[in-house]
């Protein structure tokens, strides 16, 4: 028989060999993956999607913006440009390179795939927001043209990804870029959040982490060149320019109501209480959204606390009759108006 | 222009507009859908019908919910109530399970045998039939059925009468942690009945993630048919090292921290599911209270007992039958000197013995995959066969159990066991793919072969992982 003090060493070597190949985000396969991106096709996709980008948001695009982006060396930017060219995606004059139609429909049809993802992970899996880039930067070089139509037929044909974005349409169709930067309200100004950057990845992780989500109503209280001082659904937020830069609004409609002082959410009624649904955090998604609404939560129910469960959460609502526990951070999402 | 071109060119002018429009329309189409259909059905309910004005039905339920919700008294009654079920499961099983071992064994397969012979049977058909497939049958009934027959309409009973979705109520935040759902207390408490029934008490789920959490963790709960195997085993090796006053305290003590360490490995894994592999799997959260109702008495016992008395048998003809005839071939048909069983447990006994295990053990819960109940009766009578032992036991391939533990004891000390291997019998027996009722049940409620073989190997090889670990402890410190 094996010495036991041997086998336990032969027990933690094969264990380590094991997490070395397949451990989650560090182990050997998962960096393999990431490493595929290095792959001609990629670094073409990556780069017509780029140069998109800029003309999309009317920026100037350079060899070095593509190399910064693609992380890549600029003589091997310089290369991939040329090759562009030569594939008949890019044209190049004065002012720099420009997409042929065929490189437009390509990197649109990349987009597609790109922001479809993003909305069905948002939609239909419990992958973290600030996953969803990540997971999408792989999946549109691996579905095929049947898969990503599937996908889209599977989660309704959805007009926008979850950070605002259109998703283009499969025919490569796409409306201009509306909305102007969170910068440019003045004092008092009310808005709408109809777009946040979602990259770079930390830039988008700041903001998601101070409970900004695109739908949610702003108002700029005051703006100079160190800090934004503005209001995100009545809540005060403060934010460097550099950041604030990365929200795109639009104005509200005239009968929108205004919000002047922090929502209260559903959580804050106590047991016995009753209140008037305003409305549903659109940070709420998916499943859940729909479960919501499919029990008659909608803005104008009455909802009414019965009591809380003996270990302090869920809480049971009475809501239309019937008797609904819900948990804390669901209920942090639907707005009420006490009574 | 032609009729033809004028039709195109209107259809085309309305798809434009629509591709332009479809933009402006946004992501809220379907909230204000919902609420739209929401606020007619008010208006149409608000003018036909009335409602009367007081309530007292409802407030009754509110003070009882209060009670049962309530901080101090919700759990202490969660914890009596289970306590209560679980009593008078074991309790009530014990006489009609030996009342129908008694009978099918000790009774009707002598007779069989019997019968079998004077009708000229050949001596290998009629071990084959009485010996492996009748006796396989007739260990599943007598072990499974007394205890499906009490526990499971006791649970009807309080899942009728609403006590049930409160307790998933109460249970809910321990399991939100582990990134599942409180009606999973449910349905793991379903599984410590029988796990087959557990995992299709799992449709009471409906959000995809927590469901198949549900499902994959279920065989952590311990069932009816691996009750038995860990008493016993814990009464020998646990039991049998203290006072015999002692005893009966020392063996349940260890049959539950067995039991503790399931509900443990239910929410360590599903913790671990809910992070890594399932994450691609949507997750939402609602719980429905329903009204309290009497629950009607008569008719969940008749039907309870009807549903659970088919699928004991249907279980004991379609899985177990065939297990009792591969035990008895196995222990029957020889290679050379020896049987097929002694050669397997020959080839895998030094691989057991890292384990904390043996060679008996390894075959015994490879050919009792499809029911639990036979594992104790294989293991003595594949010890007995290898161990060469005279005089206990009714011959090869004849699976068998003695009246008393001691009896047990002095066969499996005759084998080898040590208090190593008791120890390791009793994680392994929690630990170990599911019966194969359960890994078809699991087929067929997910419809997933992925995820199907998720559940049948997960659990065998955190099995074989702690049961090396612990041996090798074991062995340093002895």
């Amino acid at each position: 028989m094996i010495d036991p003090g041997k086998a336990l060493i032969l027990f933690g070597i094969i264990t380590a060999v094991l997490a070395l190949f397949f451990l989650p985000k560090y182990g050997l396969t998962d960096r393999w993956k990431r490493a595929s991106r290095g792959m001609q096709r990629v670094l073409i996709e990556d780069a017509l999607k780029h140069i998109f980008d800029c003309e999309y948001k009317n920026i100037h695009c350079t060899t070095e913006s593509i190399a910064g982006t693609l992380l890549i060396p600029t003589d091997q930017s310089a290369e991939l440009l040329t090759r562009l060219a030569t594939m008949g995606l890019l044209s190049t004059n004065d002012n720099g390179v420009h997409l042929t139609a065929d490189g437009r429909s390509y990197a649109l049809r990349v987009i597609r795939v790109h922001r479809l993802w993003e909305r069905y992970l948002a939609d239909e899996t419990s992958v973290p927001p600030t996953e969803w880039h990540a997971s999408a930067e792989l999946a549109e070089h691996t579905l095929t043209p049947a898969e990503t139509e599937a996908l889209a037929a599977q989660i309704g044909n959805p007009h926008f990804d979850p950070h605002g974005d259109p998703i283009p349409t499969p025919t490569g169709e796409i409306p201009p870029k509306q909305g102007r930067s969170l910068l440019s309200l003045s004092g008092g100004e009310f808005a709408v959040v109809t777009h946040i950057e979602d990259e770079p990845e930390t830039v988008f992780a700041q903001l998601t982490a101070q409970g900004l989500y695109v739908g949610m109503q702003v108002m700029m209280i005051e703006r100079s060149n160190e800090r934004v001082r503005f209001a995100a659904n009545g809540e005060e937020i403060v934010l460097a320019p550099l950041l604030a830069n990365n929200l795109t609004v639009a104005p509200i409609t005239e009968e929108e109501p205004r919000i002047t002082a922090p929502l209260s959410p559903l959580s804050s009624l106590s047991v016995g209480d009753e209140a008037r649904v305003l409305s549903i955090s659109k940070a709420m998604r998916g499943h859940q959204r729909r479960r919501l609404m499919d029990l008659g939560v909608v803005p104008g129910t009455v909802i009414r606390a019965e009591m809380k469960s003996a270990s302090g959460d869920p809480t049971a609502y009475n809501i239309r009759g019937a008797l609904v526990a819900l948990r804390r951070q669901h209920a942090e999402m639907i707005f009420i108006q006490k009574q | 222009m032609s009729k033809a071109a004028q039709h195109t060119s209107d259809t085309d002018a309305i798809l434009a507009t629509a591709n332009t429009l479809r933009w402006e329309i946004g992501d809220n189409i379907h909230d204000t859908l919902v609420e739209s259909i929401y606020t007619d059905a008010q208006r149409i309910a608000s003018r036909s019908v009335t409602e009367p004005d007081s309530k007292p039905k409802f407030s009754m339920d509110r003070q009882l919910d209060r009670l049962i919700t309530s901080r101090w008294f919700g759990f202490p009654l969660m914890f009596l109530m289970l306590a209560v079920v679980f009593w008078l499961t074991v309790e009530g099983a014990n006489v009609p399970s030996a009342m129908i071992a008694s009978f099918l064994v000790d009774t009707v397969h002598p007779w069989l045998r019997a019968a079998f012979s004077s009708l000229g049977s050949p001596w290998w058909f009629t071990g084959l039939m009485v010996d492996g497939v009748w006796l396989a049958m007739a260990w599943v009934i007598s072990v499974m059925l007394p205890p499906m027959a009490i526990f499971f309409p006791l649970f009807t009973l309080l899942e009728d009468f609403g006590y049930l979705p409160r307790v998933a109520f109460n249970m809910d935040s321990l399991f939100r942690r582990a990134g599942a759902h409180g009606k999973q207390s449910l349905s793991m408490v379903m599984g410590f009945g029988c796990n087959a029934a557990g995992v299709v008490a799992t449709r009471i789920i409906d959000s995809p993630r927590e469901r198949l959490i549900a499902i994959i963790t279920n065989n952590f709960s311990l069932c009816n048919g691996r009750w038995p195997t860990q008493i016993l085993i814990a009464s020998i090796f646990f039991g049998a090292l203290v006072p015999s006053h002692l005893a009966g305290l020392i063996t349940a003590g260890a049959v539950v921290t067995v039991a503790m360490l399931g509900i443990f490995f239910t929410l360590a894994v599903s913790w671990g599911l809910s992070n890594t592999v399932l994450k691609g799997e949507a997750s939402a959260f609602s719980l429905e209270l329903p009204p309290y109702r009497p629950p009607q008495l008569w008719q969940t016992l008749y039907t309870s007992l009807i549903d659970r008395t088919a699928i004991v048998l249907w279980r004991a003809i379609i899985f177990a039958a065939p297990a009792g005839a591969v035990i008895w071939l196995v222990s029957n048909i020889h290679i050379g000197q020896l049987s097929l069983a002694e050669h397997f447990i020959a080839a895998s006994d030094p691989f057991g013995i890292l384990l904390g295990l043996n060679g008996v053990i390894l075959l015994a819960y490879i050919i009792a995959i499809p029911a639990n109940e036979i594992v104790i009766p294989t293991v003595l009578m594949l010890t007995v066969l290898s161990a060469k032992l005279a005089g206990v036991g009714d011959g090869a391939g004849v699976m068998f159990e003695l009246d008393d533990a001691s009896g047990v004891a002095d066969v499996l000390r005759a084998g080898g066991w040590t208090m190593l291997t008791g120890l390791n019998l009793m994680l392994f027996s929690l630990l170990h793919n599911p019966c194969s009722t359960t890994i078809y049940t699991i087929y067929k409620e997910t419809k997933s072969v992925k995820w199907t073989a998720v559940a049948s190997v997960l659990p065998v090889i955190m099995g074989l992982v702690i049961c090396f670990l612990v041996a090798q402890v074991y062995r340093l410190l002895a």
